[in-house]
């Protein structure tokens, strides 16, 4: 793979999961639907 | 007002559901062959301003369309439609296409996804032992299919057993409702789904080079098919085409699904957090995880020159074909074939018991069906229904309910939720509505972005699909002479199908009007 490759990898990958992560976050830092 | 209507256990709950309804099989065939196809690495680009300019907002404008008109009672695009633009009598028979699409993806469906569980069950008994070439394997799928007579299948007789098995799972699951069914599926099926995902990726990528004696042939490579850019090809429209078509297709927006399944959300659940969490969680399994399985294992195992015949031969032959010639070659290929296929297996079932909702939904809302009867008369019809997918496969019949259902209705719905959101029922009251219980606040720009950049973006995709794409399929351009009459026959059946559902909401309609109601 060339360094481009990894980069386009790493970024999207990052992206996502920090998407992923943030949102998740703020949800468990909020009150639930009850 | 909203009668008794159900409603969702947790706020987990409805974000494992809808992102449920998205993760499907096109996460994991679809995304690694399209990215591999359209410029690599470079493919993130238009995939990413898709998602952020195409996914999220229509996402966002489903799940808040959804609430909205779950508040009045109406679970359906028809009954939500028309609450939105009251004074328009018409605009609830452009709804019947939220019905009428998911019900068509849902009768072949049903069927594939019967097939990723007879495989995860060929996988773990070695049925499929031994079916060492592409040639052999497709022979073996085709027999299974019921296309051909072969040492493996006498019939079609073990693909009906499982698509019995597969269906009457649906209904079981239909049955109990939105918390008791099909929530209880989500928040066990999707972590599961990611475990086997998360287990597949781990084993690809301690893949290396397989075969010494092809040192070219390894796993790094095989990232960099996928991954390394190619900028070229950010200059052709087709390939943003297919970036934009392949964010539609991979969030379910446009389907009527997701404003199905956010019509039992409470008025001050919040939308927008939850719609980034659900799109998260399927891009999660589609970039990450269906980036990182078949086709950089494809390419260990059969190399640079045969990895464009592979990517070419589609989703099926790539899931069915080459996965299971792949696991064969590895140490416990029968556990990892078998966790393939059950990955496979949940994607499908979470989605297709999504696809099934509306129809459900619109009988319960608009007609006040008991949950049993709905699902009872609902089963019988769609049993019925999904005959002509199984017994005529060959015959181009699921292309065609594909692409009516997949790919047509999809984004000429999406187009009209948001001119409706937007323009219609307006900008202002649209952003009110959507902020309601929000743990988060959309970015200001995304006003601009819903009201003119989406619509732009959907309305050049539908005018490039129908040059490009729709007016040959719609002539049949490639389909045998043997197969026209089952083609027409097929768009024969959709018209009458989609009349159908119009009389019934026609109905419906009467029925409230007779009864007072709204």
């Amino acid at each position: 793979m060339k360094p481009s490759g990894w980069l386009f990898m790493a970024l999207s990958w990052g992206l996502i999961i920090f998407l992923s992560v943030f949102s998740f976050y703020k949800i468990l830092t909020k009150k639930k639907v009850d | 007002m909203a009668t008794n209507r159900q409603t969702w256990g947790t706020r987990l709950g409805i974000i494992m559901a809808v992102a449920g309804s998205a993760v499907g099989l096109g996460n994991f065939l679809r995304f690694p062959v399209q990215a591999a196809s359209n410029g690599g690495g470079a493919f993130m680009i238009p995939y990413f301003v898709s998602l952020f300019l195409l996914g999220i907002p229509l996402m966002w404008i489903e799940w808040t369309i959804g609430r909205y008109g779950g508040g009045f009672g109406h679970g359906t695009a028809p009954g939500i439609f028309h609450t939105m633009w009251q004074k328009n009598r018409f605009i609830k028979y452009f709804g019947v296409i939220g019905i009428f699409g998911p019900l068509v993806i849902l009768i072949y469906y049903t069927y594939i996804e019967s097939w990723t569980l007879a495989y995860s069950f060929f996988a773990l008994t070695g049925k499929y032992a031994g079916v060492a070439t592409e040639g052999a394997m497709q022979s073996f799928l085709r027999g299974f299919q019921g296309l051909e007579h072969n040492q493996h299948f006498s019939g079609i007789g073990v693909a009906y057993i499982f698509f019995l098995i597969t269906f009457i799972l649906n209904m079981w699951v239909l049955y109990y409702g939105i918390k008791g069914g099909i929530e209880k599926l989500c928040n066990i099926a999707m972590p599961l789904l990611f475990v086997c995902g998360i287990i597949l990726a781990v084993r690809v990528f301690m893949l290396g080079t397989p075969d010494p004696s092809k040192p070219a042939w390894n796993l790094m490579n095989g990232l960099g098919f996928l991954w390394n850019p190619d900028f070229g090809a950010l200059k052709s429209a087709k390939v943003w085409l297919a970036a934009s078509g392949q964010i539609l297709f991979t969030l379910s927006v446009g389907i009527g699904v997701i404003l199905t399944y956010a019509s039992y959300l409470k008025k001050g659940d919040d939308v927008v957090l939850s719609g980034v969490s659900a799109s998260s969680l399927n891009e999660f399994a589609e970039v990450i995880i269906g980036g990182s399985i078949v086709i950089p294992a494809a390419f260990a195992f059969f190399g640079p020159e045969n990895i464009q015949t592979i990517a070419r031969g589609g989703a099926f032959n790539l899931g069915f074909v080459t996965m299971p010639l792949i696991f064969q070659k590895i140490a416990y290929g029968a556990f990892f074939g078998g966790a393939w296929f059950l990955l496979l297996f949940l994607a499908g079932i979470t989605s297709s018991v999504s696809l099934a909702q509306p129809a459900i939904a619109f009988l319960e809302d608009e007609f006040n069906l008991t949950r049993k009867k709905t699902v009872m008369i609902f089963g019988a019809a769609t049993f019925l229904l999904c005959q002509p997918a199984i017994f005529f496969l060959g015959r181009g019949v699921v292309n065609e309910l594909d692409f009516w259902g997949g790919t047509f209705c999809l984004v000429v719905f999406a187009t009209i939720e948001v001119i409706l959101f937007a323009w219609v029922f307006g900008m202002e009251k649209a952003w009110e509505e959507v902020h309601h219980g929000a743990d988060m606040r959309v970015p200001g720009i995304y006003k601009f972005i819903i009201k003119y950049v989406t619509p732009a973006f959907l309305f050049f995709i539908l005018g490039m699909w129908f040059v490009q794409e729709w007016v040959p399929l719609l002539s049949m351009k490639g389909v045998s002479g043997a197969d026209r009459p089952f083609v027409m026959g097929t768009r024969v059946f959709l018209s009458l199908l989609f009349l159908g559902l119009a009389v019934m909401v026609k109905l419906a309609w009467n029925r409230k009007r007779k009864g007072g109601a709204r």
